[in-house]
């Protein structure tokens, strides 16, 4: 069953549409990646599935209803975690939990095992009576979870989950989501890292300009470049390198440096390895390593965007 | 109404938490207690006076310092001169009065010498017992002329006059002005700390903006309206116990008493109370950040108050600055105050209580319209 049903939504500000007649649908237990660089509309459309926002055109439902019309049955069973912390510092673990759990009804002993089964689920049980201007940064995301999965919502949002956190608590987090799903939870994620989304999505889309470009497995998605390639070269320094002679060489579409890595994406069909290598040789370039790679997200992402995920 | 009430309980919990809101909320007292402090007197009304007797061997001098000893209120007590200027400075003695070597006979002659009443509290100390001083020389006086120089007709006269055969009756009357002032200065320092409490408990909205809260709280199940409602109730609840515990302490532990009866109080100021929650969300509405309504509160309201005589009393200020205190709330709640003071019954003053409120539906009114311009729920407010 669709969990969710997105038709022609579109949200304008000014003349400026951040969401263009958007369409999308997310099933019944999927962890759905949501992929776009800042400013692509991914902000914009999870406010307006939260009800944050009201869209200038289209049409959301949440199972099967018109959110719009429903907005709070759909607020009961979404649970939001949005990118900012939005958790009270000067309230304790367990006080955060219970406020927010609260406004979804609960009340008595009832309340007291949703917060201490979301404490305990982001590995805080020990931590409740805390406050969390004593936290981590991975402690305060992981509250910022809790409190937004004690209601046990159908539909939790998570929106850039694992910003600035420790790879530990990345970790954690990641895990966290894959039991969630396992619990029944339909999970709609938006993240920076492409690894995160290529480990734990089964459906990614892609968004582009207030549109969905591409959306499937990551296979689905990998597949849809075949005409492409990516070579990574490690050198020993980049100094001296010269970018443009390297993009002037035939099948050439792209050339990025990522520290001592160049990595170069070019056509499949055309076999122009030895004329990069050549090239750097008479950059001075002192070659380490050449390999050449499968197309990955980030290379369906650049392909289809022309940019990178993080710009 | 559950979602409102959970609310509230988690407004009033956060807003006292921090003991410098509770500070706020109790400054009132504290504005009272000052306000006490300067413009009256708090309880007890005796005046305390100290004497230099230094003509003590006449009778007719003793009976002048026996006299002042015997007005109401007034408390004698017998010091040096060297003793005196200190104790008045001090604080010890309101006023003292020094009875030369002389004076007795002075008297008898008809021709009394200086008294000199020492103070530094000034006539609305010193000019009752001066009045009430100088009405007696003035009688000694008239009987000494009527005796012309016959020591034994003035011992007679004077000997029936001191034994009360001359009556001489005295109707007291309440003197309110004091009280008047108090309570009237005592109000305006309640009025300002009421307006500046309503903004800092309004705040508590782009507070929760501020720390992304509120977005949190918009994707739950409650609305914008409802989280609003919830703050402006926890504002009236705070309003209402805030008047309520300053007048108790106005009445009962300052004993003022305004010559208002306390419910007619009450009710204004909880009207003009709800005016000032309104002008808080106005100026929630109108900024961004708390930065921003603190800036605008310190705009707003301390210049409003000075206007409205809340911090000086109006009679001091030129007439151009009296009028620009009528076109502020503020004014005619303390000009209520000032009508049921005089005597005017509560009824009478239907237009200040309805002007109270057209300044609450006004504030009311643009906030909410700034509100809903906005159709943007994460910035409702």
């Amino acid at each position: 069953m669709n969990i969710i049903e997105i038709g022609g939504l579109t949200k304008k500000f000014g003349d400026f549409a951040a969401v263009d007649n958007m369409s999308l649908t997310l099933k019944e237990g999927e962890i759905f990646g949501f992929l776009g660089a800042n400013g692509a509309g991914k902000s914009t459309t999870i406010s307006m599935i939260a009800s944050l926002l009201r869209p200038t055109k289209g049409e959301i439902k949440f199972l099967g209803k018109n959110i719009a019309k429903n907005a709070h049955f759909a607020k009961m069973n979404i649970g939001m975690v949005p990118q900012d912390l939005a958790i009270y510092e000067d309230m304790s673990a367990y006080e955060n939990v219970r406020f927010f759990a609260g406004l979804y009804g609960f009340r008595g002993g009832e309340l007291k095992a949703r917060v201490e089964e979301a404490l305990s689920f982001v590995g805080l049980g020990d931590k409740q009576k805390e406050l969390p201007k004593n936290f981590s940064g991975g402690m305060k995301r992981r509250l910022n979870i809790a409190c937004a999965i004690a209601h046990r919502p159908k539909l939790i949002i998570m929106d850039e989950p694992t910003v600035g956190i420790d790879p530990h608590s990345r970790n954690y987090i990641l895990q966290s989501v894959k039991e969630l799903n396992r619990m029944g939870c339909t999970i709609l994620y938006t993240s920076h890292y492409m690894e995160e989304v290529e480990e734990i999505c089964t459906r990614i889309a892609i968004v582009d300009h207030g549109k969905i470009i591409a959306d499937g497995t990551k296979e689905q998605l990998k597949a849809i470049i075949t005409d492409s390639k990516e070579i990574w070269i490690d050198v020993k320094s980049v100094e001296g390198l010269n970018q443009e002679q390297l993009k002037e060489i035939r099948g050439v579409l792209s050339v990025r440096i990522e520290e001592q890595r160049i990595k170069i994406q070019s056509r499949a069909e055309i076999g122009n390895l030895n004329d990069i290598v050549q090239q750097l040789i008479r950059d001075g370039m002192e070659i380490r390593a050449v390999e050449e790679q499968a197309p990955n997200l980030e290379t369906v992402f650049l392909t289809l965007t022309g940019r990178n995920l993080r710009d | 109404m559950k979602t409102i009430l959970w609310l509230m309980a988690h407004t009033l919990r956060n807003t006292f938490r921090k003991r410098s809101n509770i500070i706020l909320f109790l400054l009132p007292v504290a504005g009272v207690m000052l306000s006490a402090g300067l413009y009256g007197q708090t309880g007890g009304t005796g005046l305390s006076i100290g004497i230099v007797q230094q003509d003590g061997a006449d009778a007719v001098g003793r009976d002048v310092a026996a006299f002042v000893g015997a007005l109401d209120g007034v408390k004698l007590t017998d010091t040096s001169d060297a003793d005196l200027r200190d104790r008045i400075a001090a604080g010890k003695l309101d006023a003292g009065i020094v009875i030369p070597p002389g004076f007795g006979e002075s008297l008898k002659a008809g021709k009394p010498m200086q008294l000199e009443l020492l103070s530094v509290k000034g006539a609305q100390v010193t000019a009752y017992v001066q009045a009430m001083l100088d009405g007696y020389l003035n009688n000694v006086a008239s009987i000494a002329a009527q005796a012309k120089g016959d020591e034994a007709r003035f011992e007679q006269i004077y000997g029936e006059y001191t034994k009360g055969s001359f009556k001489v009756s005295r109707e007291q009357l309440t003197d309110a002005s004091n009280v008047k002032d108090t309570t009237y200065q005592s109000l305006g320092f309640l009025v300002a700390f009421m307006m500046f409490s309503a903004v800092n408990m309004s705040e508590m909205i782009l507070r929760e903006k501020e720390n992304r809260t509120f977005l949190r709280l918009l994707s739950s199940p409650v609305t914008a309206k409802s989280y609003v409602a919830a703050n402006v109730a926890v504002n009236v609840v705070a309003m209402v116990f805030q008047t309520a515990l300053t007048l108790c302490f106005m009445r009962y532990v300052l004993d003022i008493d305004s010559g208002v009866p306390i419910m007619q109080l009450a009710f204004s100021l909880v009207l003009f109370g709800i005016g000032a929650i309104a002008l808080s969300l106005l100026i929630v509405s109108l900024s961004k950040s708390r930065g921003q309504s603190s800036a605008l509160q310190n705009l707003i309201i301390t210049p409003t108050c000075l206007l409205a005589g809340c911090y000086f009393p109006m009679e001091i200020m030129p007439d151009a600055i009296r009028k620009i205190g009528a076109f502020l709330p503020q004014h005619w709640l303390l000009d209520t105050v000032n009508r049921l003071q005089q005597g005017d019954s509560f009824g009478s003053l239907y237009m200040n209580l309805l002007i109270l409120a057209a300044f609450a539906a006004a504030f009311a009114a643009i906030a909410i319209f700034r509100f809903s311009r906005n159709n943007d729920t994460r910035t409702f407010v």
